[in-house]
């Protein structure tokens, strides 16, 4: 397949592997499905789930969207780079995304100690179990991210990478990109839908 | 050629390959559909119920447990035969393929308990009280459940080293090993199942028995059909066999190149 830019023809192809697509599309769909559950249960217990909701820290939520994005961004720009052949930065682009990923775990440790200190679980009611658990999930997609970015910057550090060889950073890049988008359906589904 | 080199028994790998169908279809039959696990009791059902289960299907679930006790078995001669054909990717010093034989080794261990503690309750349920009925149920679950660890480090084994098969065509395709990440990322929300008897995340709700299991019961399936065409490759490739479009025609071989 071919895409016509400016007059000339740029052959078009899918970023990483088939491979990290089949797990991202699997993954979302669980995501997906609990999503649907979520809303299913929403609709049988509305003022439970409002009630609750009001508890939730919206800034928390809405700190951890901007650090997802941010780091997001940063992986982005280390690939744009390492498609410019500009590798001196890679790695301090790669560090800062999981810089802010490890921030994001700090905040969700603040978050859940907060909720835990104020006696709330995820079996104080089924609101809590989707707000406990879909955003453990998360953090624990989040924690094997980190542990990606630990692996790229690594080979980035090496030149491992470069403009005709970068399916790995593209296969971590697009994991990544994945639990930043988990996380923007998560942030409203829990913290903003009245 | 040297001769102290011992001979592949490519009969018995592939006999073993085979022993991967017998374990996913056996375990269909008589743990989903004879001891009547599509779906599972919930886990929220009363005590008294549990045992009623026990009592009305209590030859069914005898049966189906006791076969399943000797089938699981072959959960670990099926790993046995992915772990040689892995042990071609990585060669002989390779470690994944001993992790991969110890996962599968060692995942029959809850299946066994689990079906023993099952039928043990069924042959016992005119001498137990409900609460131990539904002890021994919920007991079942948690040992199934909950040692998903083990077989998540078989199937990481098994994606890793097919992964990094530098074959053309891969004895295993790539979709199949990250099918194998999927299935262990579907593993980790099994551990909420002691903290929930209704909802997504109790044993028998959705994420745990329609999400977990199925994602595993694909990966054993395609697993396995691969495995058995991967020996029959194996073997062309050692020159112990010739590929089909090479077979004797009118008495006459044609080759295929």
């Amino acid at each position: 397949m071919v895409a016509v830019r400016g007059g000339s023809t740029t052959p078009r192809r899918l970023p990483g592997v088939e491979g990290v697509w089949v797990f991202v599309a699997a993954d979302m769909s669980f995501f997906a499905l609990l999503f649907v559950s979520f809303m299913l249960g929403r609709q049988d217990a509305v003022e439970v789930y409002e009630a609750s909701r009001q508890t939730l820290d919206v800034n928390f939520g809405g700190i951890n969207t901007l650090i997802l994005l941010t780091s997001s961004w940063l992986v982005v720009l280390a690939v744009e780079a390492v498609k410019r052949n500009e590798l001196k930065n890679v790695p301090h682009l790669i560090a800062g995304a999981f810089l802010l990923g490890a921030a994001f775990k700090v905040s969700k440790a603040l978050e859940y100690g907060g909720k835990i200190k104020a006696g709330i679980t995820m079996l104080s009611n089924d609101f809590y179990m989707y707000y406990f658990t879909l955003t453990g999930i998360h953090l624990l997609h989040v924690f094997g991210g980190n542990i990606l970015l630990i692996v790229l910057w690594n080979k980035a550090r090496a030149r491992q990478f470069t403009k005709d060889n970068c399916v790995v950073l593209e296969c971590g890049a697009t994991y990544w990109h994945m639990v930043d988008l988990l996380w923007i359906v998560l942030f409203p589904l829990l913290y903003l839908l009245r | 050629m040297n001769t102290n080199t011992p001979a592949v028994d490519y009969g018995t790998w592939k006999m073993l390959a085979w022993t991967g169908p017998v374990f996913f279809i056996g375990f269909f039959i008589m743990w989903g559909l004879l001891a009547d696990n599509f779906p599972p009791m919930a886990a929220s059902t009363s005590a008294q119920d549990m045992w009623q289960h026990y009592k009305d299907l209590q030859t069914e679930i005898t049966i189906g447990m006791s076969v399943c006790m000797v089938l699981g078995s072959c959960y670990m001669t099926f790993g046995a035969a992915v772990s040689r054909v892995m042990r071609r990717i990585e060669g002989q010093e390779g470690m994944l393929a001993n992790v991969e034989m110890m996962g599968a080794t060692i995942t029959y261990c809850p299946i066994v308990v689990a079906c023993g503690i099952w039928l043990t309750c069924a042959i016992q349920i005119d001498t137990l009280s409900p609460d131990m009925a539904q002890f021994c149920y919920r007991l079942g679950w948690m040992i199934i459940d909950l040692a998903y660890m083990v077989t998540s480090w078989q199937i990481i084994a098994a994606a890793i080293v097919f992964l990094r098969d530098k074959r053309e065509k891969k004895l295993v395709p790539a979709w199949v090993s990250w099918w194998g990440f999927v299935t262990v990322a579907s593993f980790f929300p099994v551990s909420l199942i002691p903290f929930f008897e209704t909802g997504p995340f109790a044993f028998n709700g959705m994420f745990n028995f329609w999400i977990a299991f199925p994602t595993w019961y694909v990966w054993i399936v395609s697993m396995s059909i691969f495995i058995i065409k991967a020996v029959g490759r194996i073997e062309i490739e050692d020159g112990a066999a010739q590929p089909k479009e090479t077979a004797v025609r009118g008495g006459s071989a044609v080759a295929s190149h």
